[in-house]
């Protein structure tokens, strides 16, 4: 009983932080029909600046805004100046680059910051909470990394529903041809989508981090997990990101619990193809409307 | 209001609209016709910019505009309503009308809203549902409702008729007409339905081939029986 | 096989000839490294350049490779002839690649990509967890069976030098590429190879020809898929171990940028791109360490110009430097 308590609260908190990563690969999805592969090294860089901050002896919470805004600065970059030239045109084409920009970035990272594994801090602590005489699995950090993701989506909720912006990024993301006729000025709204994009990514990467150890590949299972989890909740879907991210974290969780840690990825591909078989869509496929 | 000058446009050797001309006057609806692939709609992407014009130029109330980015336009005054309609379909049937809006530089007002809804009430019902549960018809007036929200000086239309009973075409061009006589709009209509183009349109040009082959009133091309045989299927 | 080919085979079997008996052991190595990257990005790039599949996971299927040639290659004295095990490697690599292909035919683009992502991360796992039968962290030791005297005395008798080893695995790695080259290329103009690209080109004109997508797809995979595990086998060979950190996702991604790199679809840019995989790295780190890069710091140059290089390819020559060069003879024909 207490070994399902402490799996199903892990992955819940871990599932909150794939939910995170799924939006990203959403948001990007539904802006540019792109896969963002290298959300994850993007992810890595950023909180690489926060830990060299931190090292220096700055507080947490600077390297944590640090990191969120060179997230932001990142993905704006990445769109305007790489990603702007291959989208609309061939998916191949888009992915490959995706993966030079993947190795690429790994590569820099290992350059300037060094491979070998960093621990990296976790506000809020590690121990579990006291109940009565039992120490439950969840921590002061977990309860952070849960209301962290919360506070993020809700916000982003507010701003694409409640505002003109919002609006904006939403009929770019549907129509970009008609957008532009209705004075949308596309191209700005994909970089802010793909800068909010990062700023997500990034903070799923610190969420991951924390209490871990940072290495350059640390965040390359989570571009798998956050991909799976976006199929499963449905790529055109950022309410499906969330759900999907943490039936993922739920699901690999009691996995990794269970069985064994070293199938988890294999447990995440075959949770992979079974939803691509059985059902393409995800769990919340909305019929896409051809454009009329 | 909207004056176009030996426009053309092309794919290399492939000259889709070859040093068109026209003015479109304010207060009038200017037709264009011609068979299909005449150029029509090519024209209407040509002055919006989605196209590059190769030649010619394209003034709106005295400005040039060749070669303006597409999404200023509408805050210049120029609304186009596409081929297709443009409906964005996963946004609601309001959110679509204030992107009209937006487009023209400042947000929708309540009276705005009143407005465009007292046109099509149809559309108030539906005010809060996504736009893709909409019928061709519907669709066809909030594609009008919202062009007209960014408080245009020109609208162009591109077969609003399209796959629409003739019952409601008759009612849209009716509110066209009103549209222009109330409010002193400037419309483009490219049509391939002639017949009712030609009924409420003041101006009609005609294309063949991507070229201008003639340019007239309306009542004048009606009654040319050679013309509307050769070029208008009628 | 038409007598070009024929002719460019035993022309090729000389190169190798002259090439592996006119340099010493370390670059004997290098050789055979270059040959199983050939072998994988050859069948890579028909998989990706002639039926449109883009696969982040062929390392993953390396490492089948690997690991069942491993499994019999334990003892010292194998009980198998060492052919007889690359050809039953690449069997097993087969049959997992038809797995694979038959789930993956259903897929396109950023779905297949990803799925294939997911192999790639997923299989190095698979010996961790089954760590007593395959090894676990430390993987799986290798043992290189003896030359055999036959050859060793073939060998001698037409170059006048003993058969190392190395150069033993040199040998067969590039006796490998160029067969398995001959079959791509004649697999590639046949006509699997015109319904390959039919798929690629226009999914619905070739179902409307009566092309049946699927069975095409999955072959395209299960080809690509035996190269992978052949590949995979001879680098277990040559590193004489076959363990998870040998089958990284870089390792998956520095295929396809070599794929890329070279031109997707051509084999002749397959073996550019396993050159590059194959040489650049320590010509690399060279220029880095003269530039006061620690040897940690100057090894990661070489993936960092992969990755560069990649993109810019994808932004300025979509068709690879192979199709650059070609359109460039093209256009300086034409001018």
């Amino acid at each position: 009983m207490q070994q399902l308590l402490t799996t199903v609260l892990t992955g819940l908190t871990l599932g909150m932080v794939y939910a995170a990563f799924a939006l990203a690969l959403v948001l990007i999805w539904r802006a540019t029909r792109i896969v963002n592969f290298a959300q994850a090294p993007m992810a890595m860089i950023t909180t690489y600046l926060a830990l060299v901050l931190i090292d220096a002896g700055y507080s947490y919470w600077l390297g944590f805004a640090v990191a969120l805004l060179s997230g932001l600065v990142l993905g704006a970059v990445v769109e305007r100046f790489v990603v702007r030239h291959v989208e609309g045109k061939s998916e191949v084409n888009a992915v490959i680059l995706t993966l030079g920009l993947f190795i690429v970035l790994h590569a820099l990272a290992a350059l300037i910051f060094g491979s070998r594994f960093r621990s990296f801090p976790a506000p809020f602590g590690l121990r579990g909470f006291q109940v009565g005489d039992t120490t439950i699995a969840l921590t002061g950090f977990g309860v952070f990394t849960i209301v962290a993701v919360a506070v993020v989506l809700v916000g982003l909720v507010l701003l694409f529903r409640g505002t003109d912006l919002g609006l904006r990024m939403r009929a770019s993301a549907v129509n970009q041809e008609v957008s532009r006729l209705l004075g949308v000025k596309v191209g700005r709204m994909l970089t802010l989508g793909w800068a909010l994009a990062a700023l997500v990514g990034s903070l799923s990467g610190l969420l991951i981090a924390g209490g871990g150890l940072v290495h350059p590949s640390y965040m390359d299972g989570v571009v798998v997990y956050g991909f799976v989890a976006a199929v499963l909740g449905g790529l055109d879907s950022p309410v499906g990101a969330v759900v999907g991210g943490v039936l993922l974290g739920l699901s690999l969780s009691l996995v990794s619990g269970y069985v064994g840690s070293e199938l988890v990825p294999l447990a995440a591909l075959v949770i992979l193809m079974a939803v691509l078989l059985l059902k393409p869509g995800g769990l919340f496929a909305h019929v896409r409307e051809r454009r009329v | 209001m909207l004056s176009v000058e030996s426009l053309s446009a092309g794919y290399g050797p492939v000259r889709a609209l070859d040093e068109v001309s026209f003015e479109a006057a304010d207060g009038e609806i200017t037709a264009v016709l011609g068979a299909n692939g005449a150029g029509k709609t090519t024209l209407l992407r040509t002055i919006s910019g989605l196209v590059r014009a190769t030649a010619g130029r394209v003034f709106l109330a005295g400005k040039d505009i060749t070669g303006r980015s597409t999404e200023d336009l509408p805050g210049l005054g120029l609304a186009h309503v596409p081929e297709g309609r443009g409906v964005l379909a996963e946004l609601t049937v309001e959110e679509n009308l204030r992107l009209g809006a937006l487009g023209g530089g400042r947000r929708a007002t309540a009276e705005e809203l009143s407005r465009v809804y007292g046109h099509f009430p149809v559309l108030e019902e539906r005010r809060d549902g996504l736009a893709h549960v909409l019928s061709g018809g519907e669709r066809q007036m909030l594609v009008i409702g919202r062009a007209l929200l960014s408080r245009p000086k020109v609208l162009l239309l591109d077969e609003p008729s399209l796959g629409l009973a003739p019952k409601i075409v008759t009612r849209i061009f009716e509110l066209l007409r009103t549209l222009v006589s109330s409010d002193g709009l400037t419309v483009v209509l490219v049509e391939q339905n002639a017949r009712s183009a030609l009924s409420i349109a003041d101006r009609g040009v005609v294309l063949n081939l991507g070229r201008v082959v003639v340019r007239d009133d309306a009542d004048a091309l009606a009654g040319d029986d050679a013309l509307r045989h050769a070029y208008l299927g009628f | 096989m038409t007598r070009r080919q024929l002719l460019l085979a035993l022309g090729a079997l000389v190169v190798v000839i002259l090439v592996l008996e006119n340099t010493g052991p370390f670059r004997n190595g290098q050789f055979a490294a270059m040959a199983y990257y050939a072998i994988a990005a050859g069948g890579l790039t028909v998989l990706t350049g002639l039926n449109g599949q883009l696969s982040l996971g062929h390392g993953a299927l390396m490492a089948v490779g690997a690991y069942t040639a491993a499994l019999m290659l334990q003892e010292r004295d194998a009980a198998l002839p060492l052919v007889l095990i690359l050809l039953i490697a690449t069997g097993v690599t087969l049959v997992v690649g038809a797995l694979v292909g038959v789930a993956a035919a259903r897929l396109h683009g950023p779905y297949l990509a990803g799925a294939t992502l997911a192999l790639a991360v997923a299989v190095p796992g698979i010996p961790l967890y089954f760590s007593e039968t395959l090894g676990g962290e430390q993987g799986l030791r290798v043992r290189v069976p003896e030359i055999p005297t036959w050859l060793a005395d073939a060998v001698y008798f037409v170059t006048g030098q003993d058969l190392t080893p190395t150069r033993y695995l040199a040998y067969l790695g590039w006796l490998g590429v160029i067969i398995v080259f001959v079959l791509l290329a004649n697999l590639s103009r046949s006509r699997i190879g015109r319904i390959w690209q039919a798929v690629r080109d226009d999914e619905v004109a070739a179902e409307l020809a009566g092309i049946n997508l699927g069975r095409a797809r999955v072959l395209a995979f299960v080809v690509s898929a035996g190269c992978a595990g052949l590949a995979g086998g001879l680098l277990a060979l040559s590193a004489r171990i076959a363990a998870p950190s040998g089958f990284t996702l870089t390792l998956s991604l520095l295929l396809l940028s070599a794929v890329v790199l070279g031109g997707l679809g051509s084999l002749v840019g397959a073996l550019v791109g396993a050159a590059l995989l194959t040489f650049l790295p320590q010509v690399v780190t060279g220029v880095g360490e003269d530039l006061g890069l620690t040897d940690v710091q100057a090894a990661q140059l070489a993936p960092l110009i992969y990755g560069l290089v990649t993109v810019l390819v994808v932004l300025l020559a979509p068709a690879g430097l192979a199709g650059g060069l070609r359109k460039l003879t093209q256009w300086r024909r034409s001018t």
